[in-house]
Order: structure tokens, then C-alpha cells, then sequence
């Protein structure tokens, strides 16, 4: 009897093993294998509905083996297009954006890696693309947006991961693309004005809620191409950059996360051939890329340090590489608080200084005409001009969620500067500026702004008084 | 089959009863935490409040261990050994270079300071902040040859040129006693800047520069000055006053050998611009100021900080012997910063008043002269650099470690273990969060930032909470806060665990909250790791002055002197019954400004007032005595308009008399040792 129950027990454990290694060993997608975006160029139909440089129709998803890169698995073959897919935290998710037919819109899915299912988390009429994980079980994609606040856009949305609660979190005439989550807990998206003219695409930086918007790095000579930047162990941010010359390709480029304005290394060494970048390690990186015209693009090691193409790592003969990201787990950003209460209607803004524009001395520029006035624009009328206090600063009450730039004007109403990028305020947000255009990396003089000893001005200024919650956030 | 039987209904009837009893127990405590957190899903731990939170005593000496947490240094003149000060095992540590072990561990007096050596490396001078006195140690024998009285809460230490007299400064009472070393007594004592810490000597000798922790009394939205002393070596006498402008908590100061320059870590506050975002610099930024050292010399200040990237209290400046190098110590930010002389000397050189300005607010002027960060353990402050220059050594307070840096390949090299218990308690992780900027987005600001020494820092904030420009409010210490609640001016936490949970992070930190094991932590280190230093000044034994005993009636009085009776709720006593002088209730007293909303206030606690200058809500009080003669004057906030000047002011000696309960019973151990090492 003894002996039998032992046998038991073994064979269960015995069993219990087995089934384990079953499991694992039929996990689909193991850690550290490579997902990769391919799509064919050459056959690209321009179907007017998305940005043409990135989402193409056909495209795919593949799994590749870095040890047996000959072998893949294409893990959207159910899909008509699928592209540019984000591993989940622990590495055992990817979410991406998919037509399952064709005609369809694209749409925000989420695929298990370790047994290929797919979920469909956005049901929305308009493409929902360039998905990205958020900490507490949330993501941000953007969604093509059409209405008088925006004009159309491509704007940014959260939402649940189980696709429920999808709110709009940018509000200007301005295009977003590949965002991607900092460790910081800020989204740092390729961002390209749209109205009233179309301005080169920089890197803008923001919180989940959409607060506290704001360039992270551009280049006037040069556009950020809209592909995914990438934050590097080191602390580096890498990217692309285009000259818009119609190359399918950019220069890579990278600046600290520390001092992004200046800080650019280039990396390219003049080639503007490269698809995407993704860093491995501080001086190692894997990059889409070909080598002439009439190549594909392929996936080749990099080496930061001699700025070199290395190493093929995997080619496709019949497909173009545009994007690769690596399945394992790595650290969850931060998960930044929300000052957002949507039953607030206004946020506040305060500027310390109008007549603040950097480093230029009094001396330096004799005449110098001081501003008196702001005007607040809307995207097709005015909201109203103010007066600024004595000592420069204005203090603000605006409309949520409502996109507006600033100039500012003399006595007389004429024209001094701006008007300023777009800017827009969440319901309950506060945000504060040294001056006007001033230099980025300048704090605020510790010093009581005259503006903040009267109430605010309320923008619109024909709008006197509003009624909303009164939200004590102490 | 009788015995499985019982044992199976024995069985069954303990899981009936565990059945019957866990739903409305589970409930119960579910309850009882959320009401103790002021969340509701912290997870039910009986041990987070039950264990960590315990007053001293049996299970708190189980739970909490005692470190040595190395707060200054200094190198013999032969490189072999470190005098390392151990603020919190009240000793001094000779650790030998070569072997790294401590060779000597001699008892000092209660929380050591700063230590200074003479020339000859005969004896060493340890300054001892809640004895009041410095310890005179024998560096042959080892052992503390005498203790010498000095002003209240004495710090930075330094010698005189010729080696006869001993400059200590006493932060406590804002003073620098000058001491006879050949009578061993003060000769005089001389007025610093506010709550000075800092003290060295010009590379000549002829000047002794103090700085000081807290800004000079200024009104809200007036602009902050900190003072940096300057005394004469010869004259022994103050020769000249600094105002270092929007700066405070100026820790040290060290000198280039070439005595061109002096340099000062600094921080930067932004307490009268409302806290409304961290971006961009707008809460705190730290630097170095810069004091060319020639006639009419300029002071420069140079953020150390990065748009993206904040260095978070400076704390200690070492200066390489060939003065091409300067260290800074980050203690909230657990790094140093590598600085380039030269690189300062030509941004100074090259650079108008104007420009100058415009580089105390501009975060990427650090770019041009910080050459690197190196990351160092916790909480890193005092620095000494070895008389060859090889080697900067780093006292790790909160690790129980000294780090020792190669000089010039500017890499961590080898750390020495000073032997302080292997584990981390979780009062000391609390310690380690409230000391470290990391729980703040982009690390601007650490908790101690606000409550340095886990006091305040005798700054009026912008809080912002409603509208920009409304309901300033005054810091408030941490210090025994305990039993004390609710917490914040306006009574609305009534928990440290709601004071430093998700509120904390949305309005203050705007970083991801603390997780609950890191919350648990530091609500247990604030709750019961944050004593009041004794009050020696005013109270050193319990026995009150004439004056006090006088004050002392009239604060207890029932009736004024014309012998009508004061209302209840107008006598001090009502509000600010012992022990706490709290009643821990919510009240107005007539100290409404016009920028604040109509609301009570939550009355705050009286231990140790004298050390908590500005007084009332939002600071308006610079002084104790102008809470009543300019702002209480309408008697609403105690009878006091019968009072004499003289009883007033007895009134006032004793309010500072009123020291921490923990001293009352005679038998506190820090209070006797602070007696005990005269």
C-alpha cells in the first residue's frame, strides 16, 4: 500500500513537470526573439487614409529567431496589414495596430505571445494606430480626428487596455506618431503642425494626460521622421530625422534625455538609408537599413561608437524591414499622476514675463519695445486680447481642451512676437512659463508674478464667469 | 478509525469557527486599515502600524537597529587614516586606510557634527549638536581629553591660524562661539547668518567664511538671502556679511589652494512662484555659488542641475590640491558632481553681471564645467580628499559605508564597511526615502529638501491648491509629529499615510506614488524616527527660569489681570494643552489673510517652537513676539492686549522653554547623555 501511494505521488509529480515543460515548450514567441514589421515598399498603394511613410497596406508582423534567422513566423497571417507592434512589460504581450480585412480601418489589437491569440481593443471608425503600453493596464495610440478644434489630425488618445475609457489627450492641428512611453512616465511623440501651415515634425514630450505638452527636441534644419524614437539604457534618446526629400529612409540621430536640445550626435555618417533604430545595449543597436536605392531594408547591427553598419542580421528578399523591437520584459515606466478632473472646464496658465525671450541683455538691444499686450487666438478667431501686468506676467483661465497660441503686441496693438506653437490646457491643469519664446532650458525667477495677486483672466474673454468644480488639490 | 475520526471532527470544527470568525474579522480589519491609511486598498498588514509604528521600547529595539550613518570626515595628514563622525552612534570612528577597519570607535557626544584636526594630528575637535559642547580627543590615547561649552547646536569647526582658538559654529542659536583652547572657555560669541552650519578658513588663514542653512527673515514674496559670515582670523572679529541672493541651505564652503575662489553648494528654491508643475525647474534647482575672492569680487551661482536630470541637495564641496577639480556631494540625488575649475573660472571671467543672472537660472550651463556624476551609495555628505589628491572619500550616512573614489579616473573604486547592522530596517528605509530625490519627478527635491533634518526650512510656499495665488503656507516640521495629528495647516490629512500618499504625488512629488511597502516605510520613520533635539538653550534641565515660571502662569491663567475671566476657548492652555501643547482641533484665531480661503486651521504643536521661526500659517510672524504685537491684536488669538511688554516677553521665554515631552521625565537617554559628555 506505502509503495503505491509513493508511485503516485511520483508519477503526479512526474507529470506535473512534463505538463510544465509542455507549456513552456509551446510558447510561441520565446524571450529575446526579434518582432519585426516588413512590408513590401515597391508595392505600396497609397490609400490616402494614413501617413503613407508608415503604414502600409500588406504589411506584417514576423518573429524572428536571432539564432536561426532563416526560420520566421509570421504571426499576423490572419491579418490583412499588421505593423509596428509594442511588447507589454513582462515581454509577453504585443499590442499593435491591424486591418483584418481589406478596406478595413486600422485598429488597436493585442496579440499573446505565448499562444498567438489576438483580442481587438478599439472599435472606433477612424484608423487607431501607433499603439504603446502604459503603465496600470492602459495604452496611447493615435486616432485621425476630425472637427473644428482640430481641423484633421492625427490626435492621441488613452484608453483602457481592455479598449474602454478611450479619451482624447491632445487638442491642436497637429499630427502624432509613434509614441513611445519614457522611463520618466512621459509620452514623447513625433509631433508635426498641421495649421496653419505644415511645419517640420519635431519630438514633443507630455504627461498621460496630455499636460504639460511641450517640445523635447527639434531641428530647424531637419524633420524628425516618423519613426519610433527610442530611449536607450544610457539615456539616450534615438531617432530618425529626414531632410523630406522623399527618401523612404533618415539619419539616425540621438540626443541625451538629460539636455535633448543639445546634445544631437549624428549618426548616420551621411546616410539617409536607415528605417528605424532600435539601442540593445549603450554602444550596440539594431537598425533597419539598406544599402543603396535598390536594396530592401534589412536588419543589420550597429555600432553607436564608429557609427558602422555591422553584421546582417536578417534580410527578406520579398519584404522591406520597418521596424523591430525585441520580445523580453524590461522596466515599467513610471506611473505619473493626473491632475486632469474632467468636471473642471478651465486650466490656468501663467507666464512670469512676456517680455523675457532668453539670454539678450537690455544693452544689447536698445529700443527694445516692451509688450503690453497679449492676444489669444483660437484656430479660426480670436479669444481676446489682455493686458499684461507691469512686470510682464499674465495669468490665464482658458477653456479646456481647446487649442490656442499666444502673440504678443505693443500699445498700440501691433504685432511684437508670435504667435507661439499651438498649446492647449487640460480640464484642471496649471502650467506656468518663464516668458515668450524664451530659452527652454531657463527656470523661473523666484519672485511673486503681479499676475497671480488678482484673479485670472478668464479665455475666452467674452465669457465672464464659469461654472465648474472648485477642486482643492491639497 | 476512532482516532481519524476525532481528528477529522476536530478538524471540521476549527474550520467552522475560522468560517464563522473571518468574514466579519476580515471585515473589521479592512475597515480599521483603511481608516488608519485613509486609503482603501492598503494591503491588511498588522505588522506596518503595529510593529514599525511602536514608541521606543521592547518591540521597537526588536524591530530597529542603531547605525553609525557617517556625516563628516577628515583624513590624518599621512593619508593612513579616516576620522569618520557617526552622527547616529554618537562616536568617532578611526578607520585605518591600508587595512579598512575601524581601529578605534571613542564616544563622543549626542548627534557629532563636524570634526577638525590640528597640524600636528595630536588632537582632533568633534563638535556635538545636542550636547552643546565640542569633544577635545586625543588622537594618541584615543580617548575625549574634555568637552568644551559652547553656543546652542554647534556644527561646522574650525582652528584659528595660530592653532590657539577653536571657531564653532552653533546652528541652533545662529551664533559662532570663539574658544580659548589655552583656558578651554568662550571668549566671545559673535551673530552668524540663520541657522549656520558650514565653517573653513581661507587657504591663508586670514578669513573665516561660515554659511548658513536658512534664509535672513524676509516677507513672503520679498527675495531670499542666505548669509555667508565672514570673520577675521586676527581680529577674531565678523569683518563682513554676504547676502547670497535666492539661495539657502548653504552647507559648506571649500576654497581653491590658489585662493582665487570659493565655492558654496547652494540651493535654489522657487517658494514664491506658485508649485504648479516640476518641469522646467519650477519647484527647486541646486548649484554652486561662486565668490571670486579678489576686491569687489562677484558671487556667481551655476546651476548643477539638467533640463531633464536634477542633483538634489548639495550638501559638501572637496577641492583637489592642485585646484583643478572641485567634488559636490548630492545627498538627495546619491552622486556626485565632478566640476571644472578652469571651466568655471573662464564662465566667470568671460561672463557680465547680466549674463551671470541669466546663468543662475539656466539649466545647461552645468553642460560646460560638470565633467561627470559618479553614483555613490546613500545619501552621500561629508567629502575629504587624501593630502596626495588621489582619493575623495565619501561618507555614505544612510549606507553605513565610506566610498572612496579615485581621483583621477573619477570611478567608485572600493567602499569601506563601517560594521553597522547588515539589514535595513524599515525605519531605515524610510529614512533612505525621505532622504532621496528619487520619489520626485526627475529627482528635483527630496522630502528633506522641505524638512531638512526633518524639521522645515523656514520658507512660505506658493502651494497653489486652488488658485495661484492664495493660501501661502509656512513649512512645518516633522519632528515628533507622531501623536499629533491631523497633518497640513488646513487639518486635511489626518494620516502620515494619506499625508504621503496618492495627494503627495499628484500635488507635490507628481511622480508615481510610493508603493505601499516604501509608504509603510517612511510613515514609520516620520512617525516615530524623527525626534526633537533636547531643548538645551532654553530648557536644558527642566527647570524653568523666574521668567519662564511667570510666562508660564500666564499662559495657564484663567483670568486677565484686571481680573476678569478669559473666556475658555481664548486661554492658551485651551488650544496648547501639555503635552504636545495641542488639542489637536481645528480653530480660527483671527490670522485669516485677504489671499486666503475662509477655513480653521489645524493648531500646531509648541515643542521646540523657539526652532521653528516664521511663525503662524504663512510665516507673516517673523517672531514669536509679533504673532500678538502686530498680527494678534484684536484678541482673538489668545488675551494678551493686558500684558505688559515685559510680561509679554516672559510670556515668550516660555513658549521657549516648551521642549519635547520624551525630555520631560528626566530619564530621557539623549537628554542624559547630552549632560553626561560636559
Amino acid at each position: 500500500m506505502r509503495i503505491s501511494r509513493i508511485s503516485i505521488i511520483y508519477l503526479f509529480i512526474v507529470f506535473i513537470i512534463c505538463l510544465s515543460f509542455t507549456v513552456v515548450g509551446c510558447t510561441k514567441v520565446r524571450s529575446g526573439m526579434l518582432i519585426a514589421t516588413e512590408a513590401s515598399l515597391s508595392s505600396f498603394t497609397q490609400d490616402g487614409v494614413t501617413d503613407p511613410g508608415r503604414y502600409i497596406s500588406g504589411s506584417r508582423i514576423i518573429a524572428i529567431d536571432p539564432g536561426k534567422p532563416s526560420k520566421i513566423r509570421v504571426l499576423t497571417g490572419d491579418f490583412y496589414s499588421a505593423a509596428y507592434p509594442e511588447i507589454s512589460y513582462d515581454g509577453k504581450q504585443i499590442i499593435f495596430s491591424a486591418q483584418k480585412k481589406q478596406g478595413d480601418t486600422w485598429q488597436i489589437w493585442e496579440m499573446s505571445l505565448k499562444n498567438l491569440r489576438c483580442r481587438q481593443l478599439t472599435f472606433l471608425r477612424e484608423n487607431c494606430t501607433d499603439p504603446a503600453y502604459l503603465p496600470g493596464g492602459k495604452m496611447v495610440f493615435s486616432k485621425l480626428t476630425v472637427n473644428d478644434t482640430v481641423g484633421t489630425a492625427h490626435c492621441l488618445y488613452t484608453g483602457n487596455i481592455d479598449g474602454s475609457d478611450i479619451r482624447q489627450i491632445t487638442f491642436s492641428p497637429c499630427d502624432n506618431f509613434a509614441t513611445q512611453v519614457l522611463k520618466d512616465g512621459r509620452l514623447l511623440t513625433v509631433s508635426r503642425q498641421l495649421l496653419p501651415q505644415k511645419n517640420n515634425a519635431m519630438l514633443a514630450v507630455m504627461r498621460p494626460d496630455g499636460t504639460k505638452s511641450d517640445m523635447f527636441y527639434m531641428n530647424k534644419g531637419k524633420s524628425i521622421m516618423a519613426s519610433d524614437p527610442r530611449e536607450s539604457v544610457d539615456g539616450r534618446i534615438i531617432f530618425l530625422e529626414t531632410t523630406g526629400n522623399n527618401s523612404p529612409g533618415g539619419f539616425p540621430a540621438s540626443v541625451t534625455y538629460n539636455r535633448p536640445l543639445h546634445s544631437r550626435i549624428d549618426l548616420s555618417a551621411g546616410e539617409e538609408e536607415f528605417k528605424s533604430v532600435l539601442p540593445v545595449t549603450s554602444d550596440r543597436y539594431l537598425v533597419s537599413y539598406r544599402k543603396s536605392g535598390s536594396d530592401r531594408f534589412a536588419l543589420y547591427e550597429f555600432n553607436a561608437e564608429t557609427k558602422t553598419t555591422g553584421r546582417l542580421v536578417f534580410s527578406d528578399p520579398e519584404y522591406d524591414i520597418l521596424d523591430v523591437t525585441v520580445a523580453e520584459p524590461y522596466e515599467r515606466p513610471k506611473k505619473l499622476p493626473s491632475e486632469v478632473d474632467l468636471q473642471v472646464k478651465t486650466g490656468l496658465l501663467l507666464c512670469q514675463d512676456v517680455n523675457f525671450t532668453g539670454f539678450k541683455s537690455k544693452a544689447d538691444t536698445p529700443g527694445l519695445i516692451e509688450a503690453r499686450l497679449i492676444e489669444v487666438m483660437g484656430p479660426d478667431s480670436t479669444y481676446g486680447t489682455v493686458r499684461v501686468e507691469e512686470d510682464g506676467s499674465f495669468q490665464l483661465k482658458i477653456l479646456a481642451d481647446k487649442p490656442f497660441r499666444i502673440r504678443t503686441l505693443d500699445e498700440k496693438g501691433q504685432t511684437l512676437s508670435g504667435p507661439c506653437a499651438w498649446m492647449w490646457m487640460r480640464p484642471n491643469e496649471r502650467r506656468g512659463c518663464v516668458g515668450c519664446h524664451e530659452d527652454p532650458e531657463t527656470v523661473p525667477v523666484n519672485r511673486v508674478s503681479l499676475a497671480v495677486k488678482k484673479p485670472p483672466v478668464i479665455i475666452p474673454v467674452h465669457i465672464t464667469t464659469i461654472k465648474e468644480k472648485t477642486v482643492e488639490l491639497e | 478509525m476512532k482516532r481519524y475520526l476525532k481528528l477529522s471532527i476536530t478538524a471540521v470544527l476549527i474550520l467552522a469557527v475560522v468560517a464563522l470568525i473571518y468574514p466579519p474579522y476580515s471585515r473589521w480589519a479592512r475597515d480599521h486599515v483603511n481608516k488608519i491609511t485613509a486609503t482603501t486598498d492598503h494591503p491588511v498588514r498588522c505588522g506596518s502600524c503595529h510593529l514599525y509604528l511602536q514608541k521606543p521600547g521592547f518591540i521597537s529595539k526588536l524591530v530597529n537597529a542603531e547605525y553609525h550613518s557617517p556625516f563628516n570626515l577628515a583624513v590624518s595628514e599621512d593619508g593612513r587614516s579616516l576620522y569618520v563622525v557617526a552622527e547616529e552612534s554618537n562616536k568617532l570612528l578611526v578607520v585605518d586606510r591600508e587595512s579598512r577597519k575601524i581601529t578605534h570607535e571613542i564616544g563622543v557626544g549626542v548627534r557629532p557634527h563636524s570634526i577638525v584636526i590640528d597640524r600636528g594630528g595630536k588632537t582632533a575637535y568633534v563638535s556635538n549638536q545636542w550636547s552643546d559642547n565640542v569633544s577635545v580627543v586625543d588622537l594618541a590615547s584615543f580617548h575625549v581629553k574634555e568637552a568644551l561649552k559652547t553656543g546652542n547646536g554647534p556644527a561646522g569647526i574650525g582652528l584659528s591660524k595660530d592653532e590657539q582658538s577653536l571657531f564653532v559654529v552653533n546652528s541652533f542659536s545662529s551664533d559662532i562661539s570663539v574658544i580659548d583652547l589655552k583656558t578651554s572657555s568662550e571668549r566671545k560669541r559673535l551673530t552668524a547668518g540663520n541657522n549656520p552650519t558650514g565653517l573653513q578658513s581661507s587657504p591663508d588663514r586670514s578669513m573665516v567664511y561660515i554659511t548658513s542653512r536658512r534664509t535672513l527673515s524676509k516677507p513672503f514674496d520679498d527675495t531670499i538671502r542666505c548669509e555667508l559670515t565672514i570673520l577675521s582670523d586676527g581680529k577674531q572679529r565678523i569683518s563682513a556679511r554676504k547676502d547670497i541672493i535666492s539661495a539657502y541651505m548653504m552647507e559648506n564652503i571649500a576654497f581653491t589652494p590658489s585662493g582665487d575662489l570659493a565655492l558654496m553648494p547652494v540651493v535654489r528654491p522657487k517658494n514664491n512662484v506658485p508649485t504648479i508643475q516640476i518641469e522646467r525647474g519650477w519647484m527647486m534647482t541646486g548649484g554652486i555659488a561662486v565668490i571670486e575672492m579678489k576686491p569687489e569680487g562677484r558671487i556667481a551661482q551655476l546651476l548643477l542641475d539638467e533640463p531633464n536630470a536634477y542633483y538634489a541637495d548639495p550638501f559638501d564641496i572637496s577641492v583637489t590640491p592642485d585646484g583643478k577639480t572641485a567634488f559636490v556631494s548630492h545627498a538627495g540625488s546619491d552622486c556626485i558632481s565632478v566640476v571644472d575649475i578652469d571651466a568655471v573660472r573662464e564662465i566667470i571671467a568671460g561672463s557680465t553681471d547680466e549674463l551671470l543672472e541669466q546663468y543662475a537660472h539656466h539649466l545647461g550651463i552645468s553642460s560646460r564645467f560638470v565633467i561627470k556624476r559618479i553614483p555613490t551609495g546613500a545619501n552621500p555628505k561629508g567629502l575629504a580628499i587624501s593630502p596626495d589628491g588621489k582619493e575623495l572619500y565619501v561618507a555614505e550616512h544612510l549606507d553605513d559605508r565610506i566610498g572612496i573614489v579615485s581621483t583621477e579616473t573619477l570611478e567608485m573604486k572600493e567602499r569601506i564597511d563601517l560594521g553597522g547592522p547588515r539589514r535595513t530596517t524599515v525605519n531605515r528605509r524610510g529614512r533612505q526615502l525621505l532622504n532621496n530625490a528619487g520619489g520626485t519627478f526627475q529627482n528635483q527635491y527630496s522630502c528633506f529638501t522641505c524638512h531638512p533634518d526633518g524639521h522645515e526650512d523656514g520658507l512660505v510656499y506658493n502651494m497653489a491648491s486652488k488658485d495661484m495665488g492664495r493660501n501661502m503656507t509656512n513649512t512645518q516640521s516633522l519632528r515628533n509629529i507622531g501623536d499629533t495629528p491631523p497633518y497640513k495647516w488646513n487639518g486635511k490629512n489626518q494620516t502620515v499615510y494619506k499625508q504621503d500618499g496618492m495627494r503627495f504625488s499628484t500635488v507635490l512629488t507628481r511622480n508615481e506614488p510610493f508603493s505601499y511597502r516604501d509608504l509603510d516605510a517612511l510613515t514609520a520613520y516620520i512617525m516615530t524616527g524623527i525626534p526633537n533635539p533636547p531643548n538645551l538653550l532654553y530648557n536644558p534641565a527642566g527647570e524653568l527660569t523666574d521668567a519662564q515660571k511667570r510666562g508660564k502662569m500666564i499662559f495657564e491663567r484663567t483670568h486677565d489681570f484686571a481680573g476678569f475671566e478669559i473666556p475658555v476657548s481664548n486661554r492658551c492652555v485651551t488650544c496648547h494643552p501639555a503635552p504636545f501643547f495641542t488639542n489637536l482641533q481645528m480653530v480660527g484665531v483671527g490670522t485669516l489673510a485677504a489671499s486666503d480661503d475662509s477655513i480653521l486651521f489645524d493648531t500646531p504643536h509648541l515643542n521646540n517652537i523657539f526652532a521653528s521661526p516664521p511663525y503662524l500659517h504663512d510665516g507673516r510672524a517673523a517672531t514669536l513676539e509679533e504673532i500678538w504685537t502686530i498680527y494678534g491684536k484684536t484678541e482673538e488669538h489668545g488675551a494678551v492686549n493686558d500684558l505688559t511688554k515685559i510680561q509679554l516677553n516672559e510670556l515668550i521665554e516660555y513658549l521657549k522653554s516648551l521642549r519635547d515631552p520624551d525630555y520631560e521625565d528626566g530619564s530621557n537617554k539623549t537628554l542624559k547623555a547630552a549632560f553626561g559628555n560636559k
